[in-house]
């Protein structure tokens, strides 16, 4: 135990001293603590904790099932909060500053996937009435196996996720208290796991209402200075950037016809079409394959309120959807116009923009904490959804059926903990921006869990080796996307976060032939399913 | 919940060949909701690729090195402004999203009806 405390210790002091990957960029070179920034997110830090508190969890059911006592409109706004992570609030608007148009697909791909879970997944799922995603599988493919490779997928899925995430809240500490990044992900993680642990599901699910409020009216409120600012119509600021959009494209406004830069509108020149539709396919069919967002169905008492959450849901997400690219315009705006004295990162270009434009440092302020309140809200689903499929799936359905509701509490603790730590390990060299880094985490999705609840619920014949066949297949081509030479013709073609689009077709394939070569399920399940698309 | 409900009935579950009333009617609504939500946003986008002005281009290199000629994308779609917006940003940035929700909007309505309708109760197979 000890060796293997100093051996983890001396890897964690190798990876804080190593380059590795890309260097985060320091937003706060000057080492400034931010004095009004800084108040306002330990004031919500605190908040947070406050709510936790007050709905402390008791029994290992709370603390992944949350009771099932919680309104659609309320279920709806923790859908979205869980759902809005650093990579909606910073990562989506940092790539549309670089990308333009081409960035536009992870808007619609984060969006549009809820219409596929909705239509596909939610019912059916909810009837079928199981507690976790590995539980599903587990209970569909009759497989041991099959739910212990499920539920290691989704710890996975977790751990990629949460890495984007503790990159905004690093980025986020180090420009509001100018520790440098590293220091500020290892703080960050240990009060991120101080409030999951207080707080635990219940907890979380009323925490998420108020993170949602938190995080539409800090991202709301700076965008009507911001457009004032700038000299566009700020009533409706998100209406307001489709001008700005043209002057960058063609000049105006200040712009000189010669800085323009069209490449920020028009659809085609930095990517293809191929490759926008690569990206938004995968982002789509991920949405719909993410165990954390398929798990919230169950928190639900009736079908109906399962549906009409996710209605909820996408309105109260898609109000930033439509947000997010509006900073990203101003902020390259801005920047056109020549701006200096900000030190400019992709990841942070939402709190820039606010910078750039000139605004009082507390209008800044006002987005890192909404920032780090996405983040957080974030962390905490997935640590849960992660730290579930650890003590209820693994060590509860395979390993110790006869643990007590004390051990498994014991145990889902002790593997949060274990998660959230060894999280920092990757955060500290981030090996791409924060949206690139999450589309990662819904290529794992789309490649392993789409396939297994779209043909297990729609097709009764896929057999439980198909399933654990696909899981497989899933992860290779997952993870074979991200080792491919990145010079190569095969890296174009299939990006590491566009996986999807060669994923799912050929995972679909190979359960439907592996389906056909084998056993058929027993009537028991084909009776299941049949009660479940009937409603019986 | 009987056991022996379901006796000898076909009940091998297909997407494309349901059975039940149930199913088959939640099944038709499920196709027309995904061909148009396909159709708004990938066919958009083949509609972009086949308006584009072709002698409209730029040189990209890729990652492998090479450099090729690409066309921009530009057409009317992108040169039309809607609410000071280029036509395409705001029908994908704005419109879509919207589209989106409506759609979930009217799959929620249709299911409360057909659930009221075939008088299906609130019971949860699988679950204690």
């Amino acid at each position: 135990m000890k060796r293997m405390m100093q051996w983890g210790l001396s890897l964690l002091f190798f990876l804080t001293a190593s380059n590795v990957f890309a260097a985060v960029e320091d937003l706060n070179p000057e080492g400034k603590f931010k004095v009004i920034p800084g108040l306002m997110m330990i004031g919500l830090l605190v908040l947070f904790v406050m709510v936790g508190v007050f709905a402390k969890a008791k029994t290992t059911e709370d603390y992944w099932a949350a009771g099932r006592g919680i309104g659609q409109m309320g279920g709806g706004a923790a859908i979205a909060s869980n759902w809005m992570s650093a990579a909606s609030y910073l990562g989506m608007a940092g790539l549309i500053y670089l990308k333009g148009f081409f960035a536009i697909s992870y808007v619609l791909g984060w969006t549009g996937g809820y219409v596929l879970l909705l239509v596909l997944m939610a019912g059916p799922v909810r009837r079928y009435g199981k507690y976790t995603a590995p539980d599903f599988v587990g209970d569909r493919y009759y497989s041991q196996f099959a739910r212990l490779l499920s539920a290691l997928i989704v710890i996975l899925i977790s751990f990629v996720y949460a890495v984007g995430q503790y990159k905004g809240i690093g980025m986020m500490f180090n420009w509001i208290f100018g520790i440098d990044y590293k220091t500020s992900v290892v703080v960050g993680t240990l009060v991120v796991l101080a409030y999951v642990l207080i707080s635990g599901m219940l907890g979380a699910t009323k925490n998420m209402q108020v993170q949602y409020v938190v995080i539409v009216i800090t991202f709301f409120l700076p965008l009507f200075f911001i457009a004032h600012k700038l000299g566009y119509f700020s009533a409706v600021p998100q209406i307001g950037y489709g001008a700005a959009l043209w002057d960058i494209g063609n000049g105006g406004n200040g712009i000189a016809p010669e800085v323009a830069e069209p490449s920020f509108y028009l659809p085609f020149i930095k990517d293809t079409a191929y490759h926008w539709i690569a990206l938004c396919f995968t982002l789509m069919v991920g949405t719909a394959g993410l165990p954390h967002v398929i798990g919230r169905f169950y928190v639900v008492p009736r079908v109906s309120d399962a549906r009409w959450q996710v209605v909820w849901g996408l309105f109260f997400i898609a109000l930033v959807y439509w947000t997010a690219p509006a900073y990203a315009a101003y902020a390259k705006f801005s920047n056109l116009l020549g701006t200096s004295g900000v030190n400019i990162a992709p990841d942070a270009i939402v709190v820039n923009a606010a910078e750039l434009a000139g605004l009082p440092e507390w209008f800044a302020g006002f987005l890192a904490a909404g920032a780090v309140s996405a983040a957080f809200s974030t962390v905490g689903g997935l640590l849960m959804a992660g730290a579930s499929a650890f003590a209820h799936d693994i060590y509860f359905r395979v390993l110790r059926p006869n643990a007590t509701e004390e051990t498994k509490m014991k145990i889902a603790r002790v593997g949060t903990v274990i998660l959230g730590l060894s999280i920092i390990i990757i955060a500290l060299n981030p090996p791409a921006l924060i949206a690139q880094i999450v589309a990662v985490a819904f290529a794992l999705g789309a490649n392993t869990f789409f396939p297994l609840f779209l043909l297990g619920i729609w097709w009764s014949r896929t057999t439980k080796e198909a399933a654990i066949t696909g899981m497989i297949v899933g992860l290779i081509v997952t993870f074979g996307s991200m080792l491919i030479p990145k010079t190569s013709l095969l890296a174009y073609y299939i990006p590491f976060t566009s996986s999807a689009v060669l994923g799912v077709p050929l995972v679909i394939i190979v359960m439907i032939v592996v389906s056909l070569m084998t056993p058929e399920p027993s009537r028991e399940i084909k009776e299941l399913l049949y009660k479940v698309h009937n409603d019986e | 919940m009987e056991k022996e409900g379901l006796g000898q009935r076909d009940i091998h579950i297909n997407f494309f060949r349901p059975v039940g009333e149930f199913m088959t009617r939640d099944v038709t609504m499920t196709k027309i909701i995904l061909v148009v939500w396909a159709l708004a946003v990938y066919g958009f986008l083949l509609l972009l690729v086949m308006a584009a002005d072709p002698n409209d281009t730029v040189q990209v290199t890729l990652n492998t090195g090479e450099v090729i000629n690409q066309v921009t994308g530009k057409s009317f779609l992108t040169e039309m402004r809607f609410l000071g917006f280029p036509f395409h940003y705001f029908y994908m940035a704005w419109f879509c999203i919207g589209l989106f929700i409506a759609q979930c909007w009217w799959y929620c309505k249709f299911s409360d009806n057909l659930e009221a309708e075939l008088g299906k109760a609130e019971k949860k197979p699988g679950q204690p």
